[in-house]
């Protein structure tokens, strides 16, 4: 079986971003990118299944521009077969996104599909969902369990206060959540593997994006603390800030 | 200046990170080096000793008192000045190496000396020389002050440069701010030639600020400090390699080791020069499991490698590493390799976790830290551990070692259960530091005499260097107030 994994290369959230000169776009210089931290519990997923099924291949796919190739890499040192780079240097919303992944996704066979539950620059969560409506597949998401059996899977979803159990089949589309599996590390061995892997390169499948963004606005910053005083002769003046300013007690 | 005269508001200061305990009238907190000036004059005038306090991360005791007054350098927690080009900083001792490293990080600069632990204070490192992982390419702290500014117990004041007073016969003269000069006697014991923290750094010629360096906050306070750093490094290969068998493992960190010291003698870049080399025996590891359930369960030894480069070399240097892996049997199939800054902050929290763990462990059984320090000269390292190693299997206690292996540096860390084991462990103690004195090492590679080794310093290098230590600490703090217990007993600063 061929099992594919979308991945998206993103901004660290230890970094600081600033927004572009446009006010639309983050500005990615001095930015750190990583391979988004949930599509890793997907590679780690894919890998663990294709180890399990013996005859499987894994595919990773990132949609993106020329430096996405540095995750797919990544991808390739834990232990994927193959990987295709979806280029684009435009921005696209989360359905444009979709629309080129069901695509390549279609043209590779793939029966299985794992994504990263959302990815941690734009925050949508909706892209896994939308490819699996694109292509016709099942979808479940925010696994932090998954099991297959045959054709039949079964996964666990973290819930609102609790977890639930789906049992769907393949052809499918999953959404990895932290807690899905312990991620591995490159092995030094998968990292000279990697090297003789090629990563196949196209243009991907045009697609109109259904939303625009209209502009980008950092966190007001937060106001300096303020020291009341060192000893108990403060507690007083505290209890009414407590009180009166910030409304806690 | 805040002052804490009550007992309960100041009980963490009178314990360490090896859960050394001691007691103190009342906790000094100054602002000013003005503060310190006006503490230090009702000391002298009361006799009250006083025991500079960091952030208490030794594990020596050195920052812990016996009786007085606690000043701790909390406060005086400012980066003064960060000089890019010049590749300087100027900061106040209380400044702590988690926020230097941020700080630095910002402009593209980096300092090395990282004792692990990253809460301790820049003034802290300064006063025990501290070292760690990055030690086996760049040195101890050492290596990076450029300059102190220290007030002395009388009060008076110096600042010293590195590279404008030096030592000769035996003498050093180091000029007062206000006038005058303090004509200083050293001591003249060798110091073993490896990695070393014991005692004060005495050498023939020496610039008169490595006195102050490593000296346990014994001489003077030290109220403001000159780092030299460096560019952060463009990229930095980080690995840990698992081995079957603790032999495999020496092999590999011999042959890294070597070749390390090639590469800096032809200045290659494109050659294995590993930054740090860490050791973890299977004690160690299965400690660090719970937390890293990716360890291989087959696995007996690890280590951690890193090593800076050049990105232009990113792929050479991984290669060489993979070949020398290959080459000593280690696991290449399930060796990490980091992919990201994120990974290589996993590794080193690896290294720190196991430090930690043992600390809380002992804690956790209501002992202290039962762990050496020890170091030898290289040639020795495989002789002293497996000698090391047999001593403690015989006693039947539980223990890991882990350690520095670069620098041919571990810490065996003894597991007592109870005070029965816990006696014993500190029997084993002994005979380990006997063990790598005899080796030409030290007993203390990079924490320091503190109040906790000092029996073992004193048979390490004699009672005659110890009087004369004893004579050098008088020479600076003829009020015996600064900081006593720490390096020598007490007695040896009555006694003529
Ligand atoms: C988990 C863990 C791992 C560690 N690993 C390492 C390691 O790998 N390598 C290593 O070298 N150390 C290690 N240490 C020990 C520790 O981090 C160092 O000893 C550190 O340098 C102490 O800094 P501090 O700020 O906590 O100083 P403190 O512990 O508060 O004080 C240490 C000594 O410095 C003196 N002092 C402090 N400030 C001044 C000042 N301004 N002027 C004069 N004297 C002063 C104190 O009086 C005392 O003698 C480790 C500790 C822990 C808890």
């Amino acid at each position: 079986m061929k099992i594919a994994v979308c991945v998206s290369h993103v901004p660290d959230t230890a970094t600081k971003v600033n927004i572009g000169p446009d006010g639309k776009t983050l500005d990615p210089n001095g930015v750190a990118f990583v391979l988004n931290p949930y599509d890793e519990y997907a590679i780690e997923e894919a890998l663990k299944t294709k180890e399990l099924l013996g005859e499987s291949e894994v595919v990773v796919i990132s949609l993106g521009p020329d430096v996405n190739k540095e995750t797919i890499r990544k991808a390739l040192a834990m232990g994927a077969d193959g990987g295709v780079l979806l280029k684009d240097e435009n921005y696209r919303d989360s359905y444009a996104v979709a629309k080129a992944l069901a695509a390549e996704i279609e043209t590779q066979g793939a029966q299985l599909v794992f994504f990263g539950k959302q990815s941690v620059d734009y925050d949508n969560g909706i892209v896994g969902q939308l490819t699996a409506e694109m292509l016709g597949f099942n979808c479940a998401t925010v696994a932090v369990d998954f099991k297959l059996d045959g054709d039949k899977i079964t996964v666990e979803r973290e819930i609102e206060g609790g977890k639930e159990v789906v049992e769907t089949s393949i052809p499918a589309v999953i959404t990895a959540q932290k807690g899905l599996n312990e991620p591995r590390y490159a092995s030094l061995k998968g990292i000279m593997a990697a090297k003789r892997k090629t990563i196949e390169e196209k243009e991907a499948a045009a697609a109109e994006n259904y939303t625009e963004v209209l502009g980008m606005k950092k966190p007001p910053e937060k106001a300096a603390g303020k020291i009341v005083g060192e000893d108990a002769s403060a507690v007083p003046e505290l209890i009414r800030l407590l009180k009166e300013e910030a409304k806690v007690i | 200046m805040i002052i804490k005269n009550n007992k309960d508001e100041f009980a963490s200061y009178l314990t360490d990170a090896a859960n050394f305990k001691g007691a103190a009238e009342a906790v000094y907190f100054p602002e000013s080096e003005d503060d310190i000036f006006k503490l230090l004059e009702m000391s002298r005038a009361k006799k009250t000793p006083v025991t500079i306090s960091a952030a208490r991360t030794s594990l020596t005791g050195s920052a812990i008192p016996q009786n007085g007054i606690i000043l701790s350098m909390e406060k005086l927690n400012k980066i003064l000045k960060i000089d890019a080009e010049r590749k300087k900083v100027w900061l106040q001792p209380g400044v702590t190496l988690a926020d230097l490293h941020e700080a630095l990080a910002e402009r593209k600069l980096f300092y090395p000396p990282d004792p692990t632990e990253r809460n301790c204070t820049i003034g802290g490192t300064a006063a025990t020389n501290a070292s760690g992982a990055k030690t086996f390419k760049y040195g101890a702290t050492r290596a990076f002050v450029d300059s102190l500014k220290i007030i002395l117990s009388s009060g008076r004041k110096i600042f010293i440069e590195r590279g404008k007073i030096f030592a000769d016969n035996g003498k050093i003269t180091i000029p007062i701010l206000s006038g005058g000069n303090l004509e200083i006697v050293l001591p003249d014991y060798q110091m073993p030639p490896v990695k070393n923290a014991a005692g004060y750094f005495v050498k023939k010629n020496m610039d008169a600020i490595d006195l102050f360096i490593g000296s346990e906050g014994t001489l003077g306070v030290i109220t403001e400090i000159v780092l030299r750093v460096i560019d952060f490094p463009e990229e930095i290969v980080s690995g840990v390699v698992f081995f079957q068998n603790e032999r495999d493992a020496f092999s590999f960190v011999e042959e890294a080791r070597e070749q390390s010291y090639l590469s800096r003698e032809k200045k290659t870049a494109s050659e294995i020069d590993a930054l740090a080399l860490e050791f973890f025996d299977s004690g160690s590891l299965k400690f660090l499991s719970e937390d890293f359930p990716n360890i291989p369960p087959e696995a007996e030894a690890a280590v951690w490698f890193e090593q800076d480069v050049k990105l232009s070399e990113r792929e050479n240097i991984t290669e060489k590493w993979f070949e020398a892996i290959e080459l000593n049997n280690g696991d290449a199939e399930n060796s990490w390799i980091a992919m990201s800054l994120k990974e290589r902050e996993k590794f080193k929290n690896f290294r720190h976790a196991v430090s930690v763990k043992v600390n809380e462990y002992v804690a956790s059984k209501g002992l202290r830290k039962v762990g050496t320090d020890a170091a030898v000269p290289d040639g020795k390292m495989r002789k002293y551990f497996y000698e090391s190693k047999k001593i403690i299997v015989e006693s039947g206690i539980k223990f890991i070692v882990y350690g520095h292996i670069g620098n041919s540096h571990f810490h065996f860390n003894m597991l007592p259960e109870n005070e029965k084991e816990f006696s014993a462990a500190k029997e084993i103690y002994a005979k380990l530091c006997d063990l790598a004195v005899k080796m030409g090492g030290t007993i203390s590679a990079e924490h320091g005499i503190g109040k906790l080794k000092r029996d073992y310093f004193l048979k390490m290098c004699g009672e005659k260097a110890i009087r004369q230590m004893a004579e050098l600490k008088k020479q600076f703090d003829p009020f015996l107030i600064l900081n006593p217990g720490n390096i020598f007993e007490k007695k040896y600063l009555i006694q003529i």
